[in-house]
């Protein structure tokens, strides 16, 4: 059985989405097998949480900030 | 192409994006395993605050060498610097004034002799031997002193007890969570109700399971499979209590109670143990040589113990503390603030406790609640009277 392959775009962004979580799925099966403890891995879970939430608010401000400048080019210009 | 495929990949994500979801639904799914765990810990009966939980969870759930690594950085960046301004006066231990006029009572039986100060001039009462307890009689069971401990550190403190064998018994007393479960005969993880009028003093126990490489004997039952050459404090079915280098296997011999391994021996036949510097018999730790608070139990050439306990020590400087105060064995208890803990009994019926010294980070009244590691009691034998 193949899957679709021409499917809307919101279709395309679950479907990848879907991808991600059983990677994901993996990965921290993986992770909890492979290390000392749950401890251990709660520990790197939080820690590595924290530093991919801070990279996300980043860019979520840049994109905001850079976003406003140009609208307000936008708005000067007209 | 067609335009819904172009639509498609004109919104496919970058790899290094999708890698970051990955990543991040990763955590997320590693920490509902993780959580339930915590939350769960969290909910049992402690006497320690959140923090202390916390990390004790990361310890007993495989976290144990980030803690001592984390805990190594943090002692080391918070440690003393040499020298510093003489000490006017010694922290006030013991009873001179209540039931008696303290030295001239105590020297009616046998005595250790006082503690030969290290720095001079001495401060008054450095080194001198009292009472523990009010109205103990002739032959207090419990004596304690303090004395600067380091003459290159001049304001370190050194607290030590003394405790006759031949008026007292010593129990060893499972915490809440220490040793782990499953325990038979755990008890109330404090000094039983029952106990209270007898109890003179108790103090903190060694490293957990998992973190001392050592066993443990209770109730004449093996809980952890004894280790050879480890320095075990033993109390014998008959009463008597010992600082042995373990040489008797794993097993339990028939005539142990309970017998509580920590590392190696700090003192052994009188001498320091020549190879006090860090090494894997040493357990998953904080470093020998880092300062922080340590305890230890040490016993004298008649057979009676010795508790020390001091901030800042070392592994070596807390064993020189015990042969100082004539300890001809000794093993290292537990470490760190939150653990480290010897408190005396000035009443019967556990009443007025008092710890050994006023720095001590848990209070005095913590063993007459149930706490989460094992502790020593000491108790009056019972034919021994106040």
């Amino acid at each position: 059985m193949r899957l679709p392959r021409d499917i809307s775009p919101a279709a395309a962004a679950r479907r990848s989405l879907l991808a991600d979580f059983l990677a994901a799925l993996v990965l921290a099966l993986l992770a909890i097998t492979l290390a000392a403890g749950i401890g251990v891995v709660g520990f790197a879970a939080i820690l590595i949480l924290l530093v991919l939430l801070l990279w996300l608010g980043i860019e979520a401000t840049l994109r905001w900030s850079l976003g406003r400048r140009v609208r307000q080019r936008e708005a000067h210009l007209r | 192409m067609g335009p819904t495929r172009r639509a498609r990949q004109a919104r496919r994500l970058p790899l290094w994006r999708r890698a970051r979801r990955v990543l991040l639904l990763a955590c997320c799914i590693c920490l509902i395993p993780a959580g339930v765990s915590f939350v769960g810990a969290m909910g049992q009966a402690r006497n320690v605050g959140l923090g202390v939980s916390s990390v004790e969870w990361l310890r007993q759930h495989g976290g144990n060498p980030i803690v001592s690594q984390i805990e190594n950085w943090y002692y080391t960046l918070s440690a003393p610097e040499k020298g510093g301004p003489a000490l006017r006066s010694l922290p006030r231990v013991g009873v001179t004034a209540a039931g008696g006029n303290g030295q001239s009572e105590i020297k009616a039986g046998y005595r250790p002799a006082n503690v030969v100060p290290l720095i001079h001039p001495a401060l008054p009462g450095e080194g001198v031997w009292k009472k523990a307890a009010a109205n103990a009689g002739p032959r207090p069971p419990v004596l304690l002193t303090t004395f600067r401990s380091d003459p290159e550190y001049p304001q370190f403190v050194a607290g030590v007890a003394w405790i006759d064998s031949a008026r007292t018994e010593l129990a060893y007393v499972p915490g809440l969570a220490e040793p782990p479960p499953p325990l038979a005969h755990r008890g109330p993880a404090e000094v039983p109700h029952s106990m209270r009028k007898r109890v003179v003093a108790t103090f903190n126990g060694g490293f957990p399971l998992e973190t001392s490489n050592a066993g443990l004997i209770y109730r004449g039952k093996v809980v952890e499979a004894m280790v050879n050459g480890v320095a075990t404090v033993v109390e014998y079915r008959d009463g008597r209590v010992d600082i042995v280098k373990w040489e008797s296997g794993a097993g339990a011999p028939k005539n142990v109670w309970s017998a509580k391994q920590n590392l190696p021996p700090i003192i052994d036949e009188g001498r320091l143990n020549p190879n006090l510097s860090d090494g894997p018999a040493w357990g998953e730790t904080v470093n020998n040589a880092v300062r922080v608070w340590r305890s230890g139990i040490g016993i004298d050439s008649r057979g009676n113990l010795l508790y020390a306990a001091a901030n800042y020590q070392t592994v070596e400087s807390l064993a020189k503390v015990l042969q100082r105060a004539g300890a001809v064995r000794a093993l290292e208890l537990d470490i760190n603030e939150d653990w480290t803990s010897f408190i005396s009994y000035r009443h019967p019926g556990a009443l007025e406790p008092g710890n050994l010294l006023p720095e001590m980070l848990r209070p005095p009244e913590r063993y007459l609640t149930p706490d989460e590691r094992d502790f020593f009691a000491v108790y009056l034998r019972p034919k021994e009277k106040w």
